[in-house]
């Protein structure tokens, strides 16, 4: 089910603003964030996210194919390390 | 047989059915062609004049993807979400359902014939 166009795309204002101030100081730090649910929208193509996945912040260097995905699908919350070996 | 887009030859059925054996054209699709062509869908498909069929060319050319391009586009799509490493992509690379389905069982579709994991060995046995 996707998401009403009236409503426009969640963006966390506050991500969003301190993309602008990246952007304006010319600084490309990685973003330590935990909104996952935050859409990626043009401004972010270029920046690199720190992006929480419940244990750690997974690096994200957002390109232009990743726009409208939200950042936490490119932070998965699970590991699968194979079932149990022979013995 | 009448060759309705390229290499497609749907047999001596219905049209609207007939039509349907071109990838990337449905049932519902086949019924707005021919409502557009002005073509019985109970006509059978042999009894389709060359006219007919080569009209039926034109608005299938016009208006949908078919066949090798829309396969082809499927694949870019998917590829696509395999390169940004999202979690669709992921699911793609790894082969299970992508949407969010359980795992635990059934997802056969996604995970192909089943593959029979041994027992694990009770406690008492160790």
């Amino acid at each position: 089910m996707s998401r009403s166009v009236k409503k426009g795309p969640f963006v966390v204002e506050r991500l969003w603003r301190r993309i602008r101030e990246q952007k304006a100081t010319g600084n490309r730090e990685p973003l330590k964030t935990w909104a996952r649910a935050c859409t990626v929208i043009p401004d972010f193509v270029g920046h690199t996210f720190a992006v929480h996945n419940g244990k750690q912040f997974i690096r994200v260097f957002v390109t232009e194919d990743m726009v409208g995905h939200k950042l936490g699908e490119f932070a998965p919350t699970r590991m699968f390390r194979g079932h149990m070996g022979r013995k | 047989m009448p060759r309705v887009n390229g290499v497609d030859i749907p047999a001596n059925k219905r049209v609207d059915i007939a039509l349907t054996y071109v990838y990337g054209i449905g049932y519902h699709t086949a019924k707005l062609l021919l409502e557009e062509a002005k073509i019985a869908p109970s006509m059978r498909a042999h009894e389709l004049t060359d006219e007919q069929v080569s009209q039926l060319n034109q608005l299938i050319e016009r208006k949908y993807v078919t066949e090798g391009q829309l396969r082809r586009q499927v694949m870019q799509n998917v590829q696509r979400l395999k390169e940004i490493r999202c979690y669709r992509g992921l699911r793609h690379i790894r082969g299970l359902p992508t949407r969010g389905q359980r795992t635990r069982t059934n997802a056969r579709t996604r995970k192909g014939p089943k593959r029979t994991v041994a027992r694990k060995k009770s406690v008492k046995e160790r």
